[in-house]
């Protein structure tokens, strides 16, 4: 396979790559930079779990090949917390027992964070729109729902401060 | 495999004739990027007015590598092309709606693509450019050859726009699916209309419905049924009657039996005329006024 350079933005940094276009950003997260907060699950935009920001929307990472990333800017999960200090929907996903075995809360936080930062005051239904694309098969939804709707606040307070 | 996000529409069409037929045409990928993937690709998402939504002199045009999250949201979109708006809603989940491209769900020819579905109800037409510099303009219904295979050959040809006459006066549209989930969900049956309501009667119906054909298809007997008839409840009965029987549909694995489809095909065309008429007359008593 013919190898290209990829230069793009991961996570606020400059980042540059040598490597097989057709490689998919989960690999490239994952492998290549050794980010293993975004999971691997379903492999077909199904599941929802290797949500990522790219230009600021969320997308399913494994169905993007590395070749699209050229010039664009990605975020992960990794990008949320400030060393101890945890944003506000890690935190209400932790209060509000949002988690159980943890896979599917990073995709499912990067698309309530994508969501939230275009819709500070979110009613219940968009809040389950804004997820529909992310299965969780412990927790049930609703203290996910409950969850975002929380940390709804205290996010658009951060944003403004 | 080699990747070019193309920057110009030249340097897209001077790479696939110079790949002679290796490489072809990509937009959001979400599609393609799950089958066999060729040797080259050529990305049009960044290509000038690729996503573009603008209306003039009555016609809406849209860019090919407009996302359906993009289309979903649009004022233009859900107040003109209301079916539009409704279609591309339904399709897949957030993340998928944030990548994938209208033109990609025409040129992926998936017989019951969700967007696809109501453009054909809209009466859209696509914009098509080939290597050789030729352009041609299609009805969006003429470019499906077989059931998941487009008229469009991704090696050599580029749909570039779709148009629409806008909904004006006395119109309206409307999209609807029954599906097992609303997200991430294969429809059984989609539906989706365009009307014009003159005098408290029917004019101009398109009604589309699918998966029955390899393209969304137009129930023609129906809509030649229902040109002056007033939408009312002894009308969605007719309709009810007149949809299933106009149909002729398999019992898939993949979707359900012949016999509910075929059932459903007649519910669900009834609901979309009825949601496309209301809308209708909005606009006549809003610009009427």
């Amino acid at each position: 396979m013919k190898k290209q350079v990829i230069i793009f933005q991961l996570n606020g940094e400059p980042a540059e790559i040598h490597i097989d276009p057709a490689k998919s950003l989960l690999k490239v997260i994952r492998e290549e930079f050794g980010l293993y907060g975004t999971k691997a699950g379903c492999g077909k935009g199904e599941c929802g779990a290797c949500t990522v920001l790219l230009e600021g929307q969320a997308v399913n990472s494994c169905l993007i090949p590395a070749g699209k990333i050229n010039g664009c800017s990605v975020e992960t999960i990794e990008n949320l917390s400030r060393g101890e200090d945890i944003h506000p929907l890690q935190k209400a996903f932790a209060e509000k027992g949002a988690v159980q075995c943890g896979f599917c809360t990073p995709g499912m936080i990067m698309s309530a964070y994508a969501f939230l930062k275009s819709n500070p005051r979110p009613q219940p239904p968009e809040v389950r729109t804004a997820i529909s694309g992310n299965l969780c098969r412990c927790t049930g939804y609703k203290q996910i729902e409950a969850a975002i709707l929380a940390a709804a606040p205290e996010m658009d307070k951060e944003n403004k401060g | 495999m080699s990747y070019l996000v193309a920057t110009s529409l030249e340097e897209a069409l001077t790479y696939l004739r110079d790949s002679g037929g290796r490489a072809r045409v990509v937009a959001g990928a979400t599609d393609l990027y799950l089958k066999d993937l060729p040797h080259s690709l050529v990305d049009l998402s960044a290509l000038p007015g690729a996503s573009v939504i603008e209306e003039a002199d009555g016609l809406i045009t849209l860019g090919a590598c407009l996302t359906h999250a993009s289309a979903a949201s649009s004022i233009l979109i859900l107040s003109r092309a209301t079916a539009l708006a409704e279609g591309c809603m339904a399709i897949g989940s957030p993340q998928i709606r944030n990548i994938a491209t209208l033109g990609g769900n025409v040129v992926n020819a998936a017989p019951a693509a969700d967007a696809a579905v109501a453009l054909v109800a809209l009466g859209a037409s696509a914009v098509l450019v080939d290597t050789g510099g030729r352009s041609r303009e299609e009805a969006v219904e003429d470019l499906y050859v077989i059931f998941n295979r487009s008229a469009v050959d991704s090696t050599s040809e580029i749909l570039l726009k779709l148009t629409i006459k806008s909904c004006g006066t006395g119109e309206g549209s409307a999209f609807t699916r029954f599906a097992p989930r609303r997200a991430l969900s294969l429809p059984l049956v989609n539906a989706a209309a365009r009307v014009r309501i003159e005098n408290g009667c029917f004019r101009e119906v398109r009604l589309v419905v699918a998966p029955v054909k390899p393209a969304p298809t137009r129930l023609l007997q129906t809509e030649a049924m229902l040109e002056g008839m007033a939408p009312c409840e002894e009308t969605w009965r007719l309709v009810e009657r007149a949809a299933s029987e106009e149909v002729e549909v398999r019992s898939s694995l993949l979707r359900c039996s012949a016999r509910y489809r075929n059932h459903l095909v007649g519910v669900l065309a009834a609901r979309v005329l009825q949601a496309a008429s209301e809308r209708a007359r909005e606009e006549e008593g809003v610009d009427g006024r």
